[in-house]
């Protein structure tokens, strides 16, 4: 049967969310960041503060010259997880399949063979985009399509407002004028590959022998040849499943070089991650870690998590050596993102000598009494010692 | 393509459904076990010479969605196209006109492939005959005014001769309905406004249905051969003989009972 699969995607969702909230920020710029630090990164700019060269991560100082008459916002990111949750609930009403972005307005729900209770899937995208409006004032673009990668690149096609419905059997033809950066999967390197041979649309790529684009792009063309013929088959995984990664971030306030700071926001991120993880009942196969300098450089590295692990002690050892590898640079960072990914069920299985199975019993018992207490008390009733109240 | 273009005296019908692409209708059997939706048009088109595209309600049609439609149908295959919700139901007084423009731009490669019969306007039961609304809808047939229109009033008040005139003046289709006896619902009129074309809409008779606001509830309805005889003899035939051309839809696309009642009603057309 032909997948229904609709994109529900608020654009600027930490903006939506804001003026949901505060009604006086409608039709005026607005950037949300931590307003204390002028070297803070932006977290989401409104449509207008875009136009007006602000981007995400820029240094606020930067983005308040760009747009002076700008509204400040700290970020709240448990507002926005509220919202999400609120409009996921609503998406659940019309599908047991939904998929959630991370607190970013991105949902993914899967209306295949509903239409003998809900009605042709197109009627009930709009009737969930218009209850996303009427009863949380958010106003998503929705797009339909047989995948989530078409639908996508329909949602990046509107963005920020409008909907679009790509028919059955029309997937190549939508994208075909479509230039390739708006394909999801592509990464800059393939862009600048394809760019060397003028090969610039999708339409143009998905000409392309196997043969021919592996010239181009290498062990990537089958990849990139199925994105730019609209090709995909990957599921909408049902809400509290979604395993493609789970990730953490912290900005530093002021740009630093002190070890002790980093290392205690690297072990905060890591609780964060973890606690996800667990939650999830998931295993983390691998990490990724982003360093962020002063000059803008990043420094990414990753490393393989050998076995698969969703304890803390775990986590945060490998995340260190990453850390090793990803922080060589002299000048201060700025932030770090820590990204776990290749993520598994959690397996219960214990080792099978003895005193590695006491030592991995300890830390996932040490692990399951802190996760008790952070529940019934809060996320900062206990914490390690390298992180006493927040790393700064 | 099975002939269900009709010509009754000297006026051609043409019957079919409102939208083709219904995975449901594979389990009705009105399309083979397997029909890929991309297919369903070519299927239709076997048994129906014209439809009405709903999800030009939902988005605004796209011209080059447009040209790969108008290339795909048969010849001698034509439509008629709803009009985009954001010029009838939700309606932003400050962005109305340039979603007009865009609709006409993007629903153009039908009308240069001759395949387009009419726009079919449909206005929601809460568009009353006020003062605004009259106002609105006069500015809205100007901007269309390039385009074959059709006009389906959902509520009652505005079944009166001035509206029927200023259509008539203006060359624009009334929708005659066929719906379920609610007292607020544009009620059942054999009035031709367009010589050119008369439009009829079947959205069944569900009463408990159209109350629940379920689409699937409001549309579950199978006409019966004596109710498409009685349409057969009474307001078609009096349509038919002050026009040149008329499209019926059956818009009871529950269950596939929309294809069914257009192949009965094209069957008593033929027989008639």
């Amino acid at each position: 049967m032909e997948r229904a699969i609709v994109h529900l995607n608020v654009a600027d969702f930490a903006v939506a969310v804001e003026r949901v909230v505060d009604r006086r920020l409608a039709g005026r710029p607005v950037i949300v960041a931590p307003p204390a630090a002028a070297r803070a990164p932006v977290y989401d700019m409104s449509d207008e503060a875009y136009r007006a060269g602000v981007r995400k991560r820029m240094p606020l100082a930067r983005a308040l010259r760009l747009c002076p008459e700008a509204c400040l916002r700290p970020p709240r990111p448990e507002l926005y997880q509220r919202a999400m949750d609120d409009l996921l609930r609503r998406a659940l009403d019309f599908s047991p399949l939904v998929e959630p972005g991370p607190a970013d307005g991105h949902l993914f729900v899967d209306l295949t063979g509903t239409s003998r209770l809900l009605g042709p899937p197109v009627d009930a995208a709009w009737k969930l985009r218009r209850r996303a409006r009427n009863e949380l004032g958010l106003d998503p673009i929705w797009t339909l399509a047989t995948n989530k990668l078409v639908a996508k690149v329909a949602s990046r096609l509107v963005k920020p407002a409008g909907e679009y419905i790509v028919a059955a059997g029309d997937e190549e033809a939508f994208l075909a004028p479509l230039p390739l950066h708006l394909l999801p999967g592509l990464k800059a390197g393939d862009l600048e590959r394809l760019a060397r041979l003028n090969l610039t649309r999708a339409g143009q790529v998905a000409g392309l022998t196997a043969d021919q684009l592996r010239v181009a792009v290498g062990s990537r063309a089958d990849l990139i040849a199925a994105a730019a013929k609209g090709l995909d088959a990957e599921p909408v995984l049902p809400a509290g499943r979604h395993t493609e990664k789970v990730s953490a971030g912290h900005v530093f306030a002021g740009d630093t070089n002190c070890p002790g700071k980093i290392k205690a926001a690297l072990l905060e991120m890591v609780q964060e991650a973890g606690h996800r993880l667990r939650s999830g009942k998931l295993a983390a196969g691998g990490l990724t870690l982003v360093v962020a300098h002063s000059d803008g450089v990043r420094c990414i590295r990753r490393k393989r998590c050998r076995p698969e692990s969703a304890n803390d002690f775990d986590l945060f050892e490998l995340a260190c050596q990453v850390l090793e590898l990803a922080w060589t640079r002299r000048v201060r960072v700025r932030s770090l993102h820590l990204v776990c990914w290749k993520l598994r069920p959690l397996s219960v299985t214990l080792p099978l000598f003895a005193a590695e199975r006491r030592q991995v019993l300890r830390r996932r018992n040490l692990v399951a009494a802190l996760d008790r207490i952070r529940s019934r008390f809060g996320s900062r009733a206990v914490c390690f010692g390298r992180t006493p109240a927040k790393a700064s | 393509m099975q002939n269900n273009t009709r010509t009754h005296t000297v006026c051609r019908i043409r019957v079919g459904t409102s939208g083709y692409s219904y995975p449901e209708w594979i389990t009705a059997g009105f399309y083979p076990p397997g029909t890929p939706a991309r297919k369903m048009l070519a299927a239709y088109a076997r048994r129906f010479p014209v439809t009405e595209l709903n999800y030009t309600w939902y988005q605004m049609p796209k011209e080059p969605a447009m040209e790969r439609l108008a290339e795909r149908a048969p010849a001698g295959f034509t439509f008629t196209a709803k009009l985009t919700r954001s010029l009838t139901h939700e309606i932003d007084p400050g962005s109305w006109r340039r979603q007009a423009e865009l609709y006409r731009h993007g629903i153009s490669p039908l009308l240069q492939a001759k395949r387009l019969l009419a726009v079919l306007i449909q206005l929601p039961p809460s568009f009353g005959r006020t003062a605004a609304n009259r106002r609105y809808l006069a500015s809205l047939l100007d901007a269309l005014e390039a385009l074959p229109l059709a006009v389906e009033f959902r509520h009652r008040c505005w079944a009166v001769d001035r509206v029927f005139r200023e259509l008539e003046k203006r060359h624009i289709t009334l929708v005659t309905v066929d719906t379920p006896p609610l007292e607020y619902l544009f009620p059942t009129l054999d009035v031709v406004t367009n010589p050119d074309l008369f439009y009829v809409r079947f959205h069944g008779r569900n009463l408990t249905g159209w109350k629940s606001g379920n689409i699937q509830q409001q549309f579950d309805y199978l006409y019966s051969d004596q109710q498409l005889r009685d349409w057969v003899r009474g307001p078609l035939t009096r349509m038919a003989a002050g026009s040149r051309r008329g499209v019926v839809f059956f818009n009871n696309h529950v269950r596939g009972q929309a294809p069914r009642n257009a192949a009965m009603l094209a069957e008593l057309l033929e027989a008639g």
